[in-house]
């Protein structure tokens, strides 16, 4: 094991002081695979181990993967080159020469955004592990030209502007570890505000706030409705606090054990999931609209069962975007049975995207979910999404080299997803769609309406 | 202060402790103050009850447009100071039947509302409720009202009026009534397409303005566009039994008022537009549940009432010591 490796794993183990936990998260996650973008950047895209080097190594798919799953990913899907290329000659028109990989146009237009890449860095919340290293993952996110979410709970639980622990920043410098760093015209900040934060009236602040002010008037500021996440739809917010935090929060958390009467290190932090009619959506979507004029709109969804219902709300209301995260989404804390039990893998949410389409609903859609890899973005592409977000291989790339880590680990997506469409014969993100994609298995080929491969 | 556009005002208010000495200021202050008498005369005869307005509590109205309501620590908990009385009146109208406050209200206004020239961060509205009344009972009276407070300031303060150089347009009730349809498709029809269920952009609504040589009313809002007491008319969901009164030549809103949800389990489903959990509200709930008789009201700012009579260029012409967002001011 590499010596980042074995950082990365005495930290993902010292989240839930249970090695075990660290154990299967590096077993069932390609945290090497993140690792070696982290550090080597596009360095990393070709199969060589320390051992291997180019010249010497005889190399072909992997035909087996990490661990078998019970449910379909994105991992069962191909993408399908073709030998005739139509838009390949259309782009040697323009370019007078033979196109590369490096021709393909990558901007793309995320929720109101300019996104250098089809790739949002997706919200994470006030859970140690994202909130520790927020100040790399803004500038990282920031320097990469890519929007980026914030979470709930972040300032009704480290302070909007002042500190609650010393040792943690507030949810103002996490914006600003962003804002500070943002390359105009590129990227743009997701800001959500759980039932909990609405109470200070988070939005409000940050929509009064001078210092952001600036950011509405250039439109890189979003306010996000969040309608559960992929880990655990249907339950709100989860974390644990300490025993200073629990007391201080107690009147708007729900707390099983009373921080006042019983002694922990940790108290169970529960926030409500918010109820919601398709009129209460509907009603929220125009008051923030009346409300907060200057800011896009943005919806998250978890893995819901009535999403194309959502989807159509959204789409008449002119939402600027609506994240669907997968239940393979990333979670600082959720029941094991949630995980286990509760909604659609991201593939089935992909395939709701792509019903939406197929209805000619106007929504622009991004996915999440255990998305890692530039394979993911392009097959998302394919099917419907107009871009992803990325949780997890950010925290693991943090881990490894801070901002740095996240920039190398977005040049070496950012060439795959190049390579992959260019391959694809498209030049234009907008381009990439439903023939570029094949099932390997046939249920799955007929259900998303593509072709099985051995047929 | 990050905004650089805002230097100009901020150096005009620093000042604003003298401009009270000022010899326009003072006529548009004895303007103001006729003013309230005029108010007062016409709802005290009318059977309306005054009463003292609170200025802090456990909740305050949110339905205040980016507005955020201003905090005091109240022995260890959060209270807000009022940024409207709505929550209160209810009750009081259920109590006495006709009731108004001249209440301070404070919203700390977005920065973008610093150059409307029509916001004020602290200023006063008379605040007005009526039980057993519908909101087009309600848009009589705020016509009414208005009719007898500026023809009332003649009589009272002619002169300074006359000194200021200001003749309101005749007008005379009825005023004419749009709904909000309309609203949006004159804006269109001029190339101002805004959003159906949003509230009226600043500029659109002092365009709106513009085109009208008296006051008006805009009715029937989109829910969503405006708060969650605002009454939702029975048979035709999604529109509201609510309404704006529009000074004309540009001056923008008057009034906003409406019908109130009075129900318990509407009100609660409405309360979720705004993000919040409706614990949040739970003495205004509890009162809901013990139940209240339906009433309409609806609330007149001062300050914008002086700047149209007066027809100042600003409506922080039209007070003492004006705050405007952003702006550090006596």
């Amino acid at each position: 094991m590499s010596e980042p490796l074995t950082k990365l794993f005495m930290k993902v183990a010292s989240v839930r002081s249970a090695a075990a936990a660290g154990r299967t998260f590096l077993e069932s996650y390609p945290v090497d695979e993140i690792i070696q973008k982290a550090k080597h950047g596009k360095d990393a895209l070709y199969p060589f181990s320390d051992l291997d080097e180019y010249g010497r190594a005889l190399l072909g798919a992997d035909i087996s993967v990490k661990q078998a799953t019970r449910f379909s990913t994105l991992d069962e899907l191909v993408l399908l080159p073709p030998i005739f290329t139509p838009k390949r000659l259309e782009r040697m028109t323009e370019l007078a020469r033979e196109p590369f990989f490096s021709d393909v146009d990558l901007e793309t237009a995320i929720g109101g955004f300019r996104s250098r890449l089809p790739l949002a860095m997706a919200s994470m919340g006030s859970t140690d592990v994202a909130h520790s290293q927020s100040p790399h993952l803004g500038r990282g996110a920031a320097e990469a030209g890519i929007p980026m979410g914030m979470g709930e709970n972040i300032a009704t639980v480290w302070g909007y502007a002042r500190r609650t622990k010393a040792s943690m920043p507030t949810f103002k410098q996490r914006l600003f570890a962003y804002l500070d760093h943002v390359k105009e015209p590129l990227g743009g900040v997701v800001i959500q505000q759980s039932v909990e934060d609405a109470f200070d009236e988070l939005w409000h602040k940050v929509y009064t706030d001078p210092d952001v002010e600036p950011f509405f008037r250039k439109g890189l500021v979003a306010f996000e409705v969040k309608l559960g996440q992929g880990a655990k739809p249907g339950l709100g917010g989860e974390t644990k606090v300490s025993r200073d935090a629990a007391r201080s929060l107690k009147g708007k958390y729900y707390f099983p054990d009373d921080p006042d009467t019983v002694e922990l290190d940790l108290y169970e932090r529960h926030s409500a999931p918010g109820t919601y009619t398709e009129e209460i959506l509907r009603g929220q979507l125009r008051s923030l609209r009346t409300n907060f004029p200057r800011a896009r709109i943005w919806i998250k969804a978890g893995p819901f069962r009535d999403l194309l219902a959502m989807f159509r709300v959204a789409s008449q209301e002119r939402i600027d975007a609506v994240l669907v995260d997968g239940k393979e989404g990333g979670t600082g804390m959720s029941p094991v049975i949630a995980l286990k039990d509760l909604g659609l893998p991201t593939l089935a949410c992909l395939k709701r995207i792509n019903d939406a389409r197929l209805e000619g609903l106007r929504a622009p859609f991004v996915l999440s979910g255990r998305l890692f890899d530039g394979g993911h973005v392009v097959k998302a592409l394919a099917l419907g999404a107009n871009a992803v977000a990325f949780g997890r291989p950010f925290i693991v790339a943090v881990g490894v080299g801070g901002a740095k880590g996240i920039r190398n680990y977005l040049e070496a997506t950012e060439v795959e997803i190049r390579m992959l469409i260019s391959s694809l014969g498209k030049y234009k993100v907008a381009d990439v769609s439903h023939e570029d994609v094949g099932s390997l298995d046939r249920a799955l080929a007929d259900a998303l309406n593509i072709p099985f491969v051995y047929a | 202060m990050s905004d650089p556009g805002l230097a100009p005002l901020q150096d005009h208010l620093r000042t604003s402790y003298r401009h009270v000495r000022d010899p326009r200021m003072q006529k548009v202050l004895r303007v103001q103050a006729a003013l309230g008498s005029a108010i007062r005369e016409y709802l005290d005869g009318e059977g309306f009850t005054e009463l003292l307005p609170p200025i802090i509590g456990p909740v305050a109205d949110p339905g205040i447009r980016g507005a955020k309501q201003a905090t005091i620590n109240f022995y260890g908990r959060e209270y807000k100071v009022t940024s409207s009385a709505i929550l209160y009146k209810q009750m009081m109208a259920a109590s006495l039947g006709r009731i108004y406050f001249f209440s301070p209200n404070v919203r700390l206004e977005p920065l973008e509302t610093a150059s409307t020239g029509r916001h004020l961060v602290e200023f006063v509205q008379v605040d007005i409720e009526e039980a057993g009344a519908t909101y087009e009972d309600a848009m009589r009276r705020a016509e009414d009202l208005v009719e007898h407070a500026t023809h009332g300031v003649r009589a009272r303060a002619g002169g300074e009026l006359e000194a200021i150089g200001r003749r309101l347009n005749g007008g005379g009730t009825p005023y004419k009534r749009i709904s909000y349809e309309e609203a949006l498709r004159i804006l269109a029809d001029h190339g101002r397409e805004i959003p159906y269920a949003t509230e009226i952009p600043w500029a659109e609504e002092e365009f709106l303005s513009t085109r009208f040589q008296a006051p008006f009313f805009i009715y029937d809002y989109p829910r969503g566009s405006r708060g969650f007491y605002d009454r939702e008319h029975p048979d035709r969901p999604g529109i509201l039994r609510d309404f704006d009164l529009l000074y004309p030549e540009g001056y923008g809103e008057a009034i906003s008022g409406a019908e109130r949800e009075y129900e318990y389990a509407r009100v609660i489903a409405r309360l979720r537009e705004t993000g919040e959990n409706p614990s949040k509200y739970e003495w205004y709930l509890d009162m809901l549940r013990e139940g209240i008789p339906p009433s309409s009201g609806f609330g007149i700012g001062v300050e914008r009432l002086t700047r149209y009579v007066c027809g100042l260029k600003t409506v922080w012409e039209a007070r003492p010591y004006p705050k405007v967002a952003g702006v550090f001011s006596p």
